[in-house]
């Protein structure tokens, strides 16, 4: 039967797209193990999760984010403006961290929660919405701080973004704790929930979800909430990390972010994409980046390899797109 | 005044194949010089091939196309053009940024005297003008498209096509998306256009405008081509003798008997600009028919019963109970459901597996608290797909890869999840091979015995009279007559859905 043979081919393709990544991945820590030095110390591997470890948890929202058929380029905004506002109300303005955290991560959730809302209603593409917010909170984060770091946080604040706790006779940071657990939590969102399948119905095909009598709206800006709560929760484990409130941080970070979920093979057509593709998109960039630094390759000439990495990783969702979902027509 | 010595076009024997059907079959008329034609016939008679093979869109597998008593090997659009034959389709396709005179010459722009990279504005609203003029067509050149309706787009796609001088002129139903005081506009300039000694295609569904536009009339039926008659002898209800033949067998269904009270009634509905005060009612295992043409309103009433579309007037009551502000997920919780005339657009989620796109609507049925019963969701697809007989490899397979008529129950199934009360059905056959057609609408009548109400959509007024208990006639976004399924002929009813209501008592 003709459903037959493009069953497999379908089949072919997903599984190409995650468990050839993973393939890369494994590929690229043999091929570091060997030739980098002192690559595989179990300090340097803990350095490569510590590292990716802010992109990955905002990736997390960021793949919902593109799976639904949207963009968000205002993370590193609205990263640098949480910070700056924690800063503000707790060391200019005496607040609690108690208190502070929660409106922090409160205020990021609305902001975003009033974005996802201009783009339901008023049909404004997410990419110019968050065009706007991009440069909004960057300024606005200026503006409260006069661009100067606001230091120091009260002590404790720094285990959050810079502490280790031992396991496995290792120090883990809990950065990197942390992100695996929103990684958990996402994939559950992702496959488990009522939301989760609406997210990929709605980038799969908009005018179907909605007369299945799903609500389109409501599920756009959920996700855009949950990516507006993750900026926020980023923005004060990175207040954290450097210890200030700073608007100078997350410079670029939207770029590494949505470059790590592009090579995580979500499609940026819209209702294609997974979290664990995501983790190891993640961790691809991470370890390229770590290896280029152990071999001592110039950081200008790193920027061009990781831009020929996502010139690849788009390559092969075209080649994907042209061998199955160009059907659609 | 029609010049009855050499035929402009001749069409001799033209046969086309697609996979499974003959689309024409040895197809052959003759237009002489100044001549409308009127080319009629139902939904896959063969019409849209013609033009198709006329405009160069498709290549005939046989017989040969003359102008002028000239053989014309016709490979593409841009020969047909050169060859003399020019082509309006029913979608206007202007760019509404440019003006008149820019999408009359659209990439054939003039050019400035001093400079070829440079378009001269002036130049090009002067041959437009030229051309609008000769049509006696009252529009500025100037003007940008977006500032037109839609008959003055209509009239400049007509002087676009005559700009390239043709023999021949192919019109595509260009009435069918203009209220009626337009359509008199566009029938000037067919007959000025006639007058300059064009021959013209005029294919339409509408039948009253035959006889006020056409000198002839030839009616096409399964590809072969039934009769050619002038327009003198071209009564509806011969018109609709020769699209019809006397091969028609209807399907034969067990009709269940409405009962209690309406479940859905619909009054005095109206939309801004398509419906104008419906009112009906639907009653539980009933399956009511609504017969109209492609623009009549039929899928944006289906649209706007379920929240759709906004309305501009009028109550929509389930159940005795007005509902306030209609939108897909209320009107989901209240029983109803709407199987999409596009399913590939609205229907489904062509990348997605069966299993997903039969769960879609019934999200209440496959989940508990937000959280996912999958297990619920594989059982409910199970049933569907046994139920309603669905060829698929596996539930994972994703649902493109069916075949029409799988994907059609597909979308059925999806609905009957849900366990619906009422169900909208807008086209439930269309690109559905027999043998899935006839297992869909068994189903249909089936659920109907069980109690299900049906609002019923079909371009095919066979199967609105097969399906059918009751048939509601919409004409222009209002409801025209209104039959028992046993009361009424299928030619009466297809006249009645081609044409206003006044040109059939005058027979």
């Amino acid at each position: 039967m003709a459903t037959d043979t493009q069953q497999r081919g379908f089949d072919l393709r997903k599984y190409v797209s995650t468990s050839g990544l993973l393939l890369a991945v494994i590929a690229l820590f043999i091929i570091l193990a060997l030739i980098a030095p002192n690559f595989l110390s179990s300090r340097n591997l803990l350095n490569v999760l510590r590292a990716v470890s802010f992109n990955g948890i905002i990736a997390c929202g960021m793949t919902l984010m593109i799976i639904q058929g949207d963009i968000d380029i205002s993370i590193g905004s609205a990263v640098a403006w949480s910070s700056s506002l924690l800063g503000v109300l707790v060391i200019k303005m005496g607040w609690p961290m108690g208190l502070a955290v929660p409106v922090v991560l409160v205020q990021g959730m609305l902001i975003h929660a009033l974005a996802g809302y201009i783009r339901v209603k008023w049909l404004v593409p997410s990419f110019v919405l968050t065009l706007a917010l991009f440069m909004m909170l960057r300024g606005a984060a200026r503006q409260i701080t006069n661009a100067f770091p606001i230091s120091p946080f009260p002590e404790g604040f720094a285990f959050w973004g810079g502490g280790t706790i031992d396991m496995f006779g290792l120090g883990i940071p809990v950065p990197v704790i942390i992100m695996l657990i929103v990684f958990a939590i996402f994939y559950v969102i992702s496959t488990r929930t009522v939301f989760g399948r609406s997210v990929y119905c709605v980038g799969g095909n908009e005018h179907a979800t909605h007369l299945s009598g799903i609500s389109v709206g409501r599920t756009r800006i959920i996700t855009f909430m949950l990516v507006g709560l993750l900026s926020a929760f980023v923005g004060i484990l990175l207040s954290s990390r450097i210890q200030s409130g700073s608007s100078q941080i997350a410079l670029g970070l939207e770029f590494e972010v949505i470059a790590a979920v592009i090579i995580g093979g979500t499609s940026l057509m819209g209702g294609a994409g997974t979290i664990v593709g995501t983790f190891l998109g993640v961790l691809f960039i991470g370890l390229i980046g770590n290896g280029m630094v152990l071999m001592g390759v110039s950081p200008f000439m790193q920027e061009i390899v990781r831009g020929f990495i996502i010139l690849v990783a788009v390559f092969v969702s075209i080649l994907q797109v042209r061998t199955g979902k160009g059907r659609t027509s | 005044m029609l010049d009855q010595s050499v035929p402009v076009l001749e069409l001799c024997d033209l046969t086309k194949h697609y996979p499974g059907v003959l689309a024409l079959d040895r197809f052959s008329i003759s237009l002489k010089a100044g001549e409308v034609r009127a080319l009629l016939g139902k939904n896959g008679a063969g019409k849209s091939t013609a033009i198709k093979v006329l405009s160069g869109a498709t290549m005939p597998d046989d017989g040969k196309i003359l102008i002028d008593g000239r053989t014309r090997h016709i490979l593409g659009p841009l020969d047909a053009l050169h060859e003399g034959i020019a082509t309006v389709y029913q979608e206007i396709s202007l760019v509404p940024a440019l003006s008149v005179a820019e999408n009359i010459l659209l990439g054939r722009w003039k050019k400035t005297d001093w400079f070829s990279g440079l378009i001269s504005h002036a130049k090009g609203q002067a041959f437009a003008r030229d051309i609008l003029d000769r049509l006696k067509i009252d529009i500025d050149p100037a003007t940008p498209v977006s500032r037109l309706n839609v008959a003055q787009q209509q009239l400049v796609e007509i002087a676009k096509a005559v700009s390239f001088d043709p023999r021949v002129l192919v019109l595509d139903e260009p009435t069918s998306a203009l209220p009626q005081r337009q359509v008199d506009l566009l029938h000037d300039v067919v007959r000025t256009l006639s007058g300059l000694g064009t021959a013209i295609i005029y294919v339409t569904h509408r039948l009253h405008e035959v006889p006020k536009i056409a000198h002839s009339v030839s009616v096409l039926r399964d590809g072969q081509l039934i009769d050619t008659i002038p327009v003198e002898q071209a009564t509806p209800a011969k018109i609709t003798e020769l699209m019809i033949g006397s091969n028609w067998q209807g399907m034969a269904f067990e009709r269940s008997k409405k009962s209690g009270a309406p479940i859905l009634r619909v009054e005095n509905l109206s939309t801004e600009g398509k419906l104008n005060n419906i009112s009906f009612e639907l009653y539980p295992g009933e399956i009511l028919g609504l017969a109209g043409l492609l623009s009549s309103g039929r899928t944006e009433l289906l649209r706007a019963i379920f929240g759709l579309d906004a309305i501009s007037g009028g109550n929509i009551i389930v159940d005795g109970t007005k509902v306030l502000k209609p939108n897909p997920q209320k009107m989901k919780a209240l029983g109803l459901g709407l199987t999409a005339e596009d399913r590939k657009r609205d229907g489904l989620i062509l990348d997605f597996s069966v299993e997903m796109n039969a769960t879609l609507a019934p999200v209440d049925r496959i989940s508990k608290h937000g959280w996912l019963d999958k297990a619920a969701a594989r059982t409910l697809t199970q049933d569907v797909v046994e139920k309603l007989d669905v060829k698929t490899s596996s539930l994972d397979v994703h649902v493109g890869a069916l075949s029409g008529g799988n994907q059609q129950k597909i979308v059925i199934g999806n609905w009957l999840n849900t366990q619906p009360r009422i169900l909208l059905m807008d086209e439930p056959s269309r690109g559905v091979d027999v043998a899935a057609k006839e297992q869909i609408f068994k189903l249909i009548r089936q659920l109907a015995s069980e109690g299900l109400a049906v609002l019923f959509v079909s371009s095919e007024i066979e199967e609105v009279l097969d399906v059918c208990d009751r048939i509601l006639v919409i004409h222009e976004g209002e409801i025209t007559d209104e039959y028992d399924h046993d009361a009424i002929d299928l030619s009466t009813l297809m006249a009645r859905t081609m044409n206003a209501a006044d040109d059939v008592e005058e027979q």
